[in-house]
C-alpha cells in the first residue's frame, strides 16, 4: 500500500520536514555485512565508459539543432556600476542578430531575481544577451551595444566588508554551553587564525544550455547537477506545468557543486528561444565561467581552544567571516568545530559579509571543507601545546553522539579509520620522517579528521522493466555528472535481479519519464537512489519467480535466480531466465520502488581520516605532497573502482586548495585577475601524489536496504588540513593563510 | 575563401573565415568529440593530431592546417576501441569524460613515441591535458596498462 509519511530531508546539513510517498511493500532487508554478493562490492567499469573514451557522448555544449541560434552575453566589466546607456537597437541592426534583451526588456519569464542587471554588482554579471545565427554575429551584436557604465564604489575585501557591517543575512550564533568560562578555566589554551582562499569549481564543460520550444512545450538541454530542479525552475519562470517542460542532462562535463538548477543560462536561452521561435544555445566562455560560474567563498576563521592537560577539550570558541559575494546559502563553515569532538562549551559565530563578487555557491563539501582546514590545524596546535600525538588527541576527544542534537549516529567507524590510516601511512615512524635525507627537503606528516553528512533520503524513485530477452532497463532520475552513479544503479539492479551486469541497462539524464531523483550534490545520490533501485528490482524478481513457478509448476519460494539462471533449491531446475521471460512476448515485467525515510532518532554522517606526507623545499618554497592516505567510513562500498575515483578526485581538489588555487581579486578594481585557466592553477598529472585508499566498508544497518552512505564530498574535506599539518610538522611553522604558494611559504620560513 | 582539409583520411572543403581549427571541426563538420574547454590553449581538451603531433586546435588557425594530416578523436575511434581507450575504461581513467578525448589523443602520441614510458615521461607528455575530476592517477595507470607495463 502507498502511504504518505512525514520525514526529514537533509541536503548539505540543511534539514527540511517533508511529506514522503512510501510504498509499504518496499521492505527489502539490508544485505548482511557478510552476505555473499555476486556484484556489489566488486569493481565494475562504468557502463558508458567506452562511449566517453571514444568522444561519442553528447554533452550540452554538443547539442546541435536545426535553425539553432547562438547567444552571447554582455557582462559587467566592473565590480559595481550603473548602466548609463546601452544601444539595443544598434545590436539588433547587426546582420544575423535575431534578438537582443537587456535590463529594461519586457520578458515573458518571471524569476525571483532580475535576469539582467541595470546596476551590476560584480564583474561578470550579465547585462544583456544577444542571439544570432552564428556566435560571431552574436559577439558583434554585443560589441554594438556600446555599453556605457558608470563605475560605482565596491567592496571585495573581507575586512572591509566586516568593517562596513554589510551582511547578506544576519550573523548567526550557534553556541552551546559557556565557552568563555570554560576557556578561562582551561589548563591549556591555543589560538589559531586562518584565511582560506576563494576556490573556483572550474568544470571543464562550462555552464551551458540549449532551449527549444514546441508550442507551449519547452525542451531544455542543461549542463546541471539537478535536472528536476532545472525543470521546476523553468516551470515557475514561464508559468507552465511540470509536464510541459523536459530537461535533458545525459552527460555533464563536471559540476562540483557549481551547476544547480536551470541557472541563468537555461533561463536566458529559453527566453530568447521564446522570442525568436528558434532553438537557442548559450554557453559560457572560459572567462565568463571563471567569473560567474561560482566559487567557494573566501573565509577568515579564528579558533580558540581550551583543554585539560590530559588532552580533554573543554572549550571551543570559533568565528568565521565569510566573503559571500552578493548572497547565496551560508554554508556551514563551523560544523567541524561544532561536531567533530566531544565538547559541551562551544561558541560559534558566523558573519556572512556582502561583497561585490558573484553570490558564492556550492563547491564540493561547501563550508565544511574550509572549516576543517582551519579547525583541524587548530587541533594540531593544541596537540603541540599538550605535547600529545595529534591522532591520540583526536581519539581521546572522539564524539560518541552528535554534539549538536545529542542523538546517536546511525553508524560511526571513525576510530577504525584512524587506526587503519595510521597503519597505512606509517604514522609510528612519523618522527623519523623528519631526519634529513641529504636532498635538502624538509619532510613531515599530518592528519585530519573528516565529518560530512551523506545519508541521503527520500524522495527518490526507480522503475525496472524486464523484457522477453531477459534484459532489464532501470529508469532513474540520476544525472551522472561523472561520479559513475548510473553504474552503481546497474550493479544494485543486477545483484537484486540475479542478472549479469551486461543484461542491465540504466537510463538517466531525462526528466520526461518523470522518475524523480535528487540533485547530484550533498553526497546523496547513492544513499537516496540505490534503495529505490533495489526495491524496484526486488519486485521484478518476485514477479519473475512467480511466473517461473507457473511455468515449472513449483512454488516460487523454492526458486532462486542468479547470474541469469533460475534454479530450484532441490537442483532439479537450472534454466536460463529466457525460459521464462521468453514467454512474455512483447509484454514486460515492471516494478517501481521508492526510497523510504531515514530512521528516526539517528543522525547520519560520514567520517574519515586522511594522513598527508609532504616534502618542503625551503630554498624554493615548494611544497610537494608525496603521499596521502585516505580512509573513509561511507558504509557499504558498492563499486570500489568508482569509489576510488571519487576519493582521488576529492583529494586532488583539496590538495589544490591547500597549495595552488585561489581566485585573486584586485582590491583597486574589484575585478578577479586570474579568471582564466592559464593563471588559475588547478592540478596537472605531474602534481599527483601517491594516494592510498581504504574503507572500513561496514554497511550502515540503519539506512534502508543497501547500507551505503555518500562518497562525493567526504574525500575533499580533510585533505587541505592534513597537508597544512604535515607542512607544520615538516617546518615547525604554520602559515596564516592558504594556499601554500611559494611566496607565502618563503615568507613563513623566513 | 575556401580551403581543403584532410581530416581522419577524408577530404573536406571548408570556409574558415579566420576561425580556429576547433571551430571548423565542431561547428561546420560536427566532429563534436573534440572539446572546447578554455579556448586559451591551457587545458588540452581540444587536442587533435596534426601530422602525428598533438596540437591544441583552439589556437590553430584553420588555414594553417591546410596541407596537413589531421586526426581527431573520431579518427582514433573508428571500428573497435584502441588499446588506450580500453585501458581508460578498465582503469576508470575518466569521470565526467569531457577532457577524455584530449587525454586519449595525447596518450596515443606518447605511446607511439615511447612504447614503454616512465612515470616522468607520462607526466611530461600529459601535463598539458587538464582533468578537473582528478582522474590523473588512473590515467597514468591506463597508459601503463596500454603499454603492457601494468
Amino acid at each position: 500500500m502507498t502511504r504518505f509519511v512525514r520525514s526529514q530531508k537533509e541536503m548539505e546539513g540543511r534539514y527540511e520536514d517533508v511529506w514522503v510517498l512510501v510504498d509499504e511493500t518496499d521492505d527489502v532487508e539490508t544485505w548482511a555485512p557478510d552476505a555473499d554478493l555476486a556484484l556489489v562490492g566488486r569493481p565494475a567499469p562504468r557502463l558508458d565508459g567506452a562511449a566517453r573514451a571514444a568522444g561519442r557522448v553528447r554533452f550540452t555544449v554538443d547539442v546541435r539543432l536545426a535553425g539553432m541560434l547562438h547567444a552571447a552575453v554582455l557582462r559587467s566589466p566592473a565590480a559595481h556600476g550603473r548602466v548609463r546607456s546601452l544601444d539595443l537597437d544598434a545590436a539588433r541592426a547587426v546582420p544575423g542578430v535575431r534578438a537582443v534583451i537587456g535590463p529594461e526588456s519586457d520578458l515573458s519569464l518571471t524569476t525571483r531575481a532580475p535576469l539582467l542587471a541595470a546596476e551590476p554588482a560584480y564583474a561578470g554579471q550579465p547585462i544583456a544577451v544577444v542571439a544570432a545565427d552564428t556566435l560571431e554575429a552574436a559577439r558583434r551584436g554585443v560589441a554594438a551595444l556600446a555599453l556605457d557604465l558608470e563605475v560605482l564604489a565596491h567592496v571585495v575585501g573581507l575586512q572591509e566588508g566586516l568593517h562596513e557591517q554589510s551582511f547578506t543575512t544576519d550573523p548567526t550564533d550557534d553556541s552551546r554551553g559557556d565557552a568563555e568560562t570554560a576557556l578561562a578555566a582551561a589548563e591549556v589554551t591555543i589560538e589559531f587564525a586562518l584565511d582560506t582562499p576563494a576556490q573556483v569549481q572550474t568544470p571543464l564543460e562550462p555552464h551551458s544550455a540549449v532551449a527549444s520550444w514546441d508550442g507551449d512545450n519547452l525542451t531544455a538541454w542543461v549542463s546541471t547537477q539537478g535536472m528536476f530542479s532545472a525543470r521546476d525552475e523553468l516551470v515557475r519562470a514561464f508559468g507552465l506545468r511540470k509536464d510541459d517542460v523536459r530537461v535533458r542532462t545525459e552527460y555533464v562535463g563536471g559540476g562540483f557543486g557549481a551547476k544547480q538548477g536551470a541557472g541563468f543560462e537555461a533561463l536566458a536561452a529559453a527566453e530568447l528561444s521564446r522570442i525568436t521561435g528558434r532553438p537557442v544555445r548559450l554557453v559560457n566562455d572560459r572567462h565568463a565561467e571563471q567569473l560567474d560560474g561560482g566559487r567557494r567563498a573566501a573565509t577568515r576563521q579564528t579558533v580558540r581552544l581550551g583543554a585539560r592537560l590530559d588532552g580533554t577539550i573543554t572549550a571551543i570558541d570559533v568565528d568565521a567571516v565569510i566573503a559571500m559575494g552578493q548572497g547565496g546559502w551560508v554554508f556551514p563553515v563551523l560544523i567541524p568545530a561544532r561536531t567533530l569532538y566531544r565538547c559541551a562549551d562551544v561558541r560559534a559565530l558566523s558573519f556572512p559579509v556582502k561583497t561585490n563578487l558573484r553570490a558564492q555557491n556550492a563547491f564540493r563539501a561547501p563550508g565544511v571543507m574550509e572549516g576543517t582546514a582551519a579547525f583541524e590545524q587548530a587541533i594540531d596546535e593544541l596537540a603541540l601545546a599538550l605535547d600529545l600525538d595529534p591522532l591520540e588527541l583526536r581519539r581521546r576527544n572522539h564524539a560518541d553522539v552528535d554534539q549538536v542534537s545529542g542523538l546517536p549516529y546511525s553508524s560511526k567507524q571513525l576510530l577504525a579509520c584512524y587506526d587503519r590510516a595510521a597503519e597505512l601511512a606509517g604514522w609510528a615512524g612519523r618522527e623519523e620522517l623528519r631526519t634529513p635525507r641529504g636532498d635538502g627537503l624538509l619532510r613531515g606528516m599530518g592528519c585530519a579528521t573528516q565529518i560530512w553528512w551523506g545519508g541521503g533520503g527520500p524522495p527518490s524513485h526507480a522503475t525496472v522493466r524486464l523484457d522477453a530477452d531477459g534484459y532489464a532497463s532501470v529508469i532513474t532520475g540520476i544525472q551522472d555528472i561523472g561520479t559513475g552513479t548510473l553504474t552503481t544503479a546497474q550493479i544494485i539492479a543486477a545483484e537484486e535481479l540475479g542478472l549479469p551486469l551486461s543484461h542491465v541497462r540504466v537510463v538517466g539524464g531525462d526528466t520526461r519519464p518523470n522518475v524523480y531523483g535528487p540533485v547530484s550534490g550533498g553526497s546523496q545520490t547513492t544513499p537516496s537512489v540505490m534503495p529505490a533501485v533495489r526495491s524496484a528490482s526486488a519486485k521484478v524478481r518476485k514477479t519473475l519467480l512467480q511466473l517461473a513457478g507457473d511455468v515449472f509448476e513449483i512454488a516460487a519460494g523454492d526458486l532462486v535466480i542468479s547470474d541469469g539462471r533460475i534454479r530450484s533449491n532441490d537442483g532439479a531446475i537450472d534454466v536460463d531466465v529466457t525460459e521464462v521471460t521468453g514467454k512474455l512476448g512483447d509484454a514486460t515485467i515492471d516494478g517501481s520502488g521508492s526510497r523510504g525515510p531515514n530512521p528516526d532518532g539517528y543522525v547520519v554522517n560520514t567520517f574519515g581520516c586522511q594522513i598527508a606526507q609532504v616534502a618542503v623545499d625551503p630554498a624554493l618554497g615548494e611544497v610537494r605532497v608525496e603521499r596521502i592516505v585516505a580512509v573513509h567510513d561511507v558504509g557499504r562500498i558498492v563499486n570500489p573502482l568508482a569509489a576510488s575515483s571519487q576519493v582521488e578526485g576529492g583529494i586532488l581538489q583539496g590538495m589544490a586548495f591547500a597549495l595552488s588555487e585561489e581566485l585573486v581579486v584586485d582590491p583597486t578594481t574589484g575585478v578577479p585577475v586570474n579568471a582564466h585557466l592559464d593563471d588559475y592553477k588547478i592540478p596537472t598529472i605531474a602534481d599527483v601524489p601517491e594516494i592510498v585508499i581504504d574503507y572500513p566498508n561496514v554497511p550502515d544497518a540503519n539506512l534502508p536496504n543497501v547500507g551505503s552512505k555518500g562518497l562525493g564530498e567526504p574525500p575533499i574535506v580533510p585533505t587541505a588540513a592534513a597537508i597544512a599539518n604535515a607542512f607544520a610538522h615538516a617546518t615547525g611553522r604554520r602559515a596564516a593563510a592558504l594556499p601554500l604558494t611559494r611566496d607565502r611559504v618563503l615568507e613563513v620560513l623566513a | 575563401m575556401t580551403i581543403a582539409l584532410e581530416i581522419n583520411g577524408q577530404a573536406y572543403v571548408v570556409e574558415p573565415a579566420g576561425r580556429r581549427l576547433l571551430a571548423v571541426l565542431r561547428d561546420d563538420l560536427e566532429l563534436l568529440g573534440t572539446k572546447l574547454a578554455c579556448g586559451e590553449g591551457a587545458c588540452g581538451a581540444c587536442a587533435v593530431l596534426v601530422d602525428g603531433r598533438p596540437v591544441n586546435s583552439c589556437l590553430l588557425l584553420a588555414e594553417a592546417a591546410e596541407g596537413h594530416e589531421i586526426v581527431t578523436i573520431e579518427g582514433l575511434s573508428t571500428g573497435r576501441a584502441t588499446a588506450i581507450q580500453e585501458a581508460f575504461v578498465a582503469e576508470d581513467a575518466l569521470q565526467c569524460g569531457f577532457c577524455t578525448p584530449g587525454q586519449i589523443v595525447s596518450a596515443t602520441v606518447l605511446l607511439e613515441r615511447v612504447p614503454h614510458p616512465t612515470h616522468e615521461q607520462i607526466h611530461e607528455a600529459m601535463a598539458g591535458n587538464l582533468c578537473r575530476c582528478g582522474a590523473y592517477p588512473k590515467i597514468e595507470r591506463a597508459i601503463l596498462r596500454a603499454a603492457g607495463d601494468a
